[in-house]
């Protein structure tokens, strides 16, 4: 029916009417076509008389990397889909009246189908299969492109119901022994598995604990027993956990308070017994365990102020200088380029001892090298738009600080986050990599290497090197490892070699800090979440803007093994810069204030809800750049005090006191 | 205190103008503020000079995005603007006029920066800027405003800057600052139709990919009546006439050592141009008829940018950028006596800006 595709404009008639476009057809209307598969539009353009009028038409695509148009109107199909292309008949060039459409304008679907499935194939199946058990069948598609096909529905067919029987799933019960044939079929392809059910051997079904007692946040791990008759393991058993509770006295209408994983790793957020519960085919085992409040909350206590409350100030460092003083720095944002230098010697008597200006209107970030000699500070919002770093002797800021290098080279688009390991700068270049700069030499900074993703639309946000490996934070991409020295792969600043990498779905990933459990051994990544999905407060005086956002626990044994095990997240407020020591966790949650959150031990579940919560605290100034309107950025402890960088009041020290209002409301 | 001696000042220069000064109808513009992230709308009328509102711009509040280029569509009804930084990419948003309600962005390339939309299609033509890391060609994108899509990308040379179109939308001109290049795009078919150089006889690709650095050229006017385009050499004080139907350079007016004239704009009889001077800090008139500059001011702060004349070539709106904690300020110049009569202070780095409207 659709072979022209017709628009149709009522123009005032006039006498020229008949020499103005009024129609413009393209043919084909739409079009179907294979991926690589070629086509050609025509376009004519006709006056209200039916009298064809010679002008140019305008081909494009709306989405060019699928499905692509040239000037002549050929057409090329690149990727499945449905898609748009559009004909436009601009308006006539000699009227020069303010317009903002074009005159015609036809829009041509374009269908491109997706690849047949070219296979379909079970995954992850045991070695065994035993009746009266339970196995859920993994499969998975792949279409003639080599593309894996989320969207393929699979259908499981079983040759003998007796044997093997499907639910709507894809989880196969196994009813007698004997054999069966379990066929996959996606579109026109299939695959099959002849499997073979054997008695249940199980003759002792039993459930241990890793421990007898727990607190709320620490893992037990359980294990089942599954052996025959001869007291032998039976192989790739399927076993099911479920957990119930009953909460401790006083705890009402509390909702989930526990979980155990696939594996049976389990987690209790609030006190009372918990009730583990193995299944595996007709046999089951319990245990409860009784499991207790953590009692880790702590209170806090203001010991000293900076404040800073004409401007935002940005990232902090606390350092011991050669001087043998405590310095911190601090940084300014969307102001006029000051780095503050404040000594901290006396958290109690936090004074300002020196100020750097620089070309910039935020200094976004600060950094001091191992040995507390040498500051870098970034730049952003130069007035030649030749952003950059400056180098710093911070060797006795009460003496002053002294600007010994500037570097700007191809570092022009702004360098948001710093870092400074073994005599090198790592600084980020607009986002997109980080160059590596020599400053053994910090009067004269060279760049040795430089490292970037190759991932379409790749993008960084902040950097941390610690033993020879650099940890960067980059959205979408997740956390990157990359050895620059100490990865054994051949990596140096020079020749940075990449180890591994872990993404989530969010893709909010803004900052990373690499830590190895003190109580376990175990190597995770902490990665920071950045986001501000909610809707803007445009009131003068409001509030900084509400984030979102959590902290990632990622498990990384091997570089290409990580695993997300855990998370910290403050529901109604979101994550920015952490840091962690001696098993405590620090972060400066924005809006959320600072956290203080307790990470000894094997981690699973949401910490915030287990009780792990140390402390928190909210800097409140009723003089700050916004009047009490916290909005913690950083967080460092030093020696035995937490320093804190406010966006809106600058610098504090607080420490952590025995805490005088623990009952809140029911057992923690 | 620094602060406060310039607010004074930009006070005395608007306390100095005397209401006869004033026009009697309104003229709008918007301006840019890209270390502020925000907008500011401005109205020079019988009341002064005012900022009437400013919008807040961006996506993400903790990191300054840049708010670079500003247009307004041909219709007047939406306004549209270039944000230099992303998750690396810059976007191009797009506000309506009414309420300066964000409706809908897009991202496209490495710090978007000038753009341009052709009245013939609504399409819109914003340079990829990209002065990071290694210097190397970049890109033209084209945006249907309408869907807020990015339907094509067009290669072009080193760092992309200025650019204008012709009257009926039908031709870009840009400028490629590290090429010493201007370009002549078909917006019609997305391609590169014309190379010129400024500053020798190369030709074609090897023109957009070279790296010269020489003129650094940072704008194109629109082509006036007669057939001419001013390209600003901001690298060697330069103001470069190129006659569009021979596509050769017909005139070179000479800005003086130190100058680095940045942004252009001219009157719509195409007799008088209007420059900033981005390094000398000054404000150029030009007869180009004679080719003779006919006035240069001083501006009142460091670094001016942008230059906009309104609908009846009777002002000129100039943006200076200010250096760190300074406040960015726009100033109105007056082009029958090329003084100037009004100025305001808006947010930080006070860059892109268009003019509006004129009313009634």
């Amino acid at each position: 029916m659709k072979y022209f595709a017709i628009v149709f404009l009522a123009l005032i008639a006039t006498s020229a009417a008949a020499q103005e476009p009024a129609e413009l057809i393209v043919e084909p209307s739409e079009l179907n076509l294979e991926v690589g598969e070629k086509a050609t539009l025509t376009a004519t353009v006709k006056d209200a008389d039916g009298n064809i009028v010679d002008r140019r038409v305008v081909f494009y695509s709306r989405r060019r990397r699928s499905a692509g148009v040239n000037p002549a109107g050929q057409v090329e199909a690149y990727r499945p889909g449905e898609h748009v292309l559009v004909a436009m008949l601009p308006k006539d060039p000699e009227d020069l009246d303010r317009r903002a459409d074009a005159l015609l304008t036809v829009e041509i679907p374009v269908t491109i189908p997706n690849p047949p499935a070219a296979s379909v194939e079970f995954l992850e199946l045991p070695s065994a299969f035993y009746a009266g058990t339970v196995v859920a069948v993994k499969t998975r598609v792949v279409d003639t492109s080599g593309a894996t096909r989320r969207d393929v529905p699979v259908r499981l067919e079983t040759s003998d119901p007796e044997v093997a029987s499907l639910d709507e799933i894809g989880a196969v019960s196994f009813g007698s022994a004997g054999r069966a044939r379990i066929t996959a079929h996606a579109e026109s392809v299939d695959s099959a598995i002849d499997i073979e059910v054997s008695p249940n051997p199980v003759a002792n079904f039993e459930l241990s604990a890793s421990r007898k007692s727990a607190r709320t946040g620490d893992v037990v791990f359980f294990e089942v027993s599954a052996l025959d008759a001869a007291g032998n393991p039976v192989p790739d058993f399927p076993v099911r956990f479920a957990t119930s509770a009953r909460p401790a006295a006083g705890i009402v209408a509390a909702g989930a308070i526990g979980h155990v994983d696939e594996e049976g790793a389990f987690v209790a957020e609030r006190p009372g017994l918990h009730t583990i519960i193995a299944m595996g085919g007709p046999h089951t085992a319990v245990k409860t365990i009784d499991v207790r409040p953590r009692n880790v909350r702590k209170g806090v206590e203001v010991v000293g102020q900076g404040p800073v409350r004409d401007r935002h100030t940005s990232d902090l460092w606390v350092w011991e200088a050669p001087d043998g003083r405590d310095y911190a720095i601090t940084g300014s944002w969307g102001a006029d380029g000051h780095a503050y230098f404040w000594d901290v010697t006396d958290p109690a008597n936090i004074h300002l001892v020196d100020t750097v200006r620089v070309d910039a209107r935020t200094v976004n970030d600060v950094k001091v090298s191992e040995d507390g000699a040498t500051a870098v500070i970034s730049r952003e919002g130069a007035s030649n738009r030749k952003n950059g770093l400056v180098i710093l002797d911070v060797s006795s800021p009460t003496d002053g600080v002294r600007v010994v290098a500037r570097y700007d080279d191809q570092l022009n688009g702004g360098v948001h986050n710093v870092f400074i390991a073994d005599q090198h700068v790592y600084a980020l270049s607009n986002g997109r990599r980080y160059d590596v700069v020599n400053i053994e030499d910090p009067t004269t900074p060279y760049r040795v290497g430089r490292f970037e993703l190759d991932t379409p639309g790749h993008g960084i946000h902040d950097i941390w090197v610690t033993d020879g490996i650099a940890y960067s934070s980059n959205w979408h991409d997740g956390v990157v490892a990359v050895d620059v020295g100490g990865g054994n792969k051949g990596g140096a600043p020079n020749n940075p070699v990449m180890l591994g990498s872990y993404a989530y779905p969010s893709g909010w990933n803004h900052a990373a800090f690499p830590y190895k459990s003190q109580s376990t051994g175990k190597f995770y990544a902490f990665a920071g979440d950045e986001a501000f999905p909610y809707p803007k407060d445009d009131r003068p005086g409001a509030p900084p803007e509400r984030a979102a956002g959590w902290i990632h626990v990622i498990e990384w044994g091997e570089w290409n093994e990580p695993k997300e095990v855990a998370r910290y997240q403050v529901p109604e407020a979101g994550s920015h810069n952490l840091w962690i020591e001696d098993d405590v966790l620090y972060i400066g949650y924005y809006g959320g204030g600072l956290r203080v959150v307790d990470i000894s031990g094997e981690l699973r579940g949401d910490l915030y809800r287990q009780g792990r919560e140390i402390a928190l605290f909210h800097p409140n100034d009723p003089e700050s750049f916004t009047p009490n309107a916290p909005n913690v950025w950083g967080a460092q402890p030093y020696k035995g005090h937490i320093f804190l960088a406010d966006f809106t009041s600058g610098l504090w020290a607080v420490k952590l006191v025995d805490s005088d209002w623990k009952f809140m409301g029911e057992p923690e | 205190m620094k602060r406060t001696l310039l607010l004074v000042l930009a006070g005395l220069i608007a306390s100095a103008i005397g209401a006869a000064e004033r026009p009697q109808r309104g003229y709008y513009v918007y301006v840019c503020a890209e270390s502020d992230d925000t907008v500011h709308k401005l109205r020079f009328g019988p009341s002064g000079f005012e900022v009437v509102k400013t919008i807040a711009v961006g996506a993400f509040p903790a990191d300054i995005e840049g708010p670079h280029g500003v247009n307004v569509s041909p219709d007047g009804k939406y306004w549209f603007l270039s944000m230099a930084h992303g998750t690396p990419f810059g976007t191009v948003n797009k506000f309506d006029t009414v309420n300066d309600e964000w409706l809908a962005d897009v991202t496209v390339g490495m710090f978007p920066a000038t753009m341009s939309i052709s009245p013939a299609t609504g399409l819109l033509y914003v340079v990829n800027f990209d002065l990071h890391g290694d210097m190397k060609p970049s890109s033209i994108s084209v945006v249907e405003t309408a869907t807020m899509i990015e339907v094509e990308r067009i290669d072009v040379g080193i760092m992309p800057h200025g650019s204008r179109i012709n009257a009926n939308g039908t031709r870009l001109y840009s400028v490629n600052m590290m090429s010493d290049s201007l370009i002549e795009l078909d917006t019609f078919t997305f391609e590169v139709a014309r190379t010129l150089s400024l500053v020798d006889d190369t030709e074609g690709d090897a023109l957009l990919t070279r790296m010269s650095a020489k003129a650094k050229p940072t704008w194109a006017t629109p082509p006036t009546a007669e057939g001419k385009v001013y390209v600003a050499g901001n690298g060697d004080n330069i103001i470069y006439e190129v006659d569009v139907d021979s596509w050769k350079i017909t005139n070179k007016l000479d800005a003086g050592d130190g100058m680095g004239p940045y942004n252009l704009d001219v009157t719509s009889t195409g007799k008088l141009l209007v420059a900033t001077y981005k390094s000398g800090a000054h404000v150029g008139f030009w007869d180009l008829a004679t080719g003779q500059e006919l006035a240069r001011v001083k501006t009142t702060r460091r670094i001016p940018h942008g230059v906009a004349i309104s609908d009846d070539d009777r002002y000129a709106f100039v943006t200076l950028e200010g250096v760190g904690g300074e406040p960015g300020t726009v100033e109105v110049y007056d082009l029958a006596t090329r003084e100037r009569v009004d100025a305001a202070d808006v947010g930080k780095q006070a860059g892109g800006i268009i003019f509006w409207k004129g009313e009634p």
